[in-house]
């Protein structure tokens, strides 16, 4: 059967892509109400900040790392602009695909390593969730993301051993990044209200 | 029945009348201008992320519908679109 100037063959009707995939429909929902979750902890901590006596971050309480914590920021944002990177290469079928996406996830990783020595480091100087409102708040909301980003390397581990077993198609990998791109987005957020 | 109405209404406004300020609130009754102005903002915050969520997402499926409208749905040997006349839509 002859094949047009697009390859396709003739006359046979060509598949038509759905508007929206049903695993991206999905975590676009389950991204929503996490917007949501997220929103309102940040609501609760700018409400109790503004109410703290003698000021923030209360007196006597370990102050947190600014300037290791921008460098670890800037990790988890490579960490995004490498699986954007990754994705372009997966939709060119381009060898690097592989090699940018494990950057992603080491990135990723790095990011979950340095925060929890950030933290035995903080518990060290007398930080906990008890010691007040501030480690209340900070494990509360920097926790949460946490354990967002540990699952987003989860999720991001899975679609590279996919990828390597030539099993990976877009319409897992789409989902894995909306995950991850509010992951890494919502960080930025949450440095500029916790930290600075 | 008409007095029924009336009774229920005037019992709605003298709850209404002797009902006093609600406290349940810490920021509402707060002396502090900055606690004040963090319950406003955080009150629009939450208002407009839902709302700027759902905009977004139906601007963005309706763009992406209409990029997918204009794709061709059938292939067609171009032979066929050569052959098919003056006022062929492939010419």
């Amino acid at each position: 059967m002859p094949d047009d100037a697009l390859g396709r063959a003739f006359g046979v009707p060509a598949r038509r892509e759905p508007v929206l995939p049903n695993g991206v429909l999905g975590m676009l929902i389950f991204v929503a109400t996490e917007v949501m979750f997220f929103s309102g902890l940040i609501s609760a901590f700018v409400i109790g900040k503004s109410n703290a006596v003698g000021g923030w971050p209360p007196p006597g309480q370990p102050r947190l790392p600014v300037e290791e914590t921008a460098f670890n920021t800037a990790a988890l944002l490579a960490s995004g602009v490498a699986l954007y990177f990754a994705n372009r290469a997966f939709k060119n079928g381009s060898p690097n695909t592989k090699r940018l996406l494990l950057l992603a996830i080491a990135l990723g990783g790095f990011f979950v390593v340095f925060q929890g020595a950030e933290w035995v480091a903080l518990i060290g100087e007398g930080l906990t969730l008890t010691s007040g409102q501030l480690g209340g708040f900070f494990y509360l909301l920097v926790g949460t993301h946490a354990v967002h980003v540990a699952a987003g390397f989860i999720i991001l581990l899975y679609t590279y051993s996919k990828l390597s077993h030539d099993d990976l198609d877009r319409f897992t990998f789409w989902p894995a990044q909306v995950f991850w791109y509010f992951v890494v987005g919502v960080w930025p957020i949450l440095y500029w209200q916790v930290y600075l | 029945m008409r007095l029924a109405r009336v009774s229920v209404a005037a019992a709605a406004v003298a709850v209404a009348w002797l009902a006093d300020l609600a406290y349940a609130c810490p920021s509402c009754a707060s002396p502090l201008e900055e606690n004040r102005q963090a319950f406003v903002d955080t009150t629009v915050f939450l208002t407009v992320v839902p709302l700027m969520m759902m905009g977004g997402f139906i601007w963005w499926l309706r763009r992406r519908i209409r990029a997918m409208e204009d794709a061709p749905e059938i292939a067609v040997h171009e032979n066929l679109l050569r052959d098919a006349g003056p006022f062929s839509k492939g010419r």
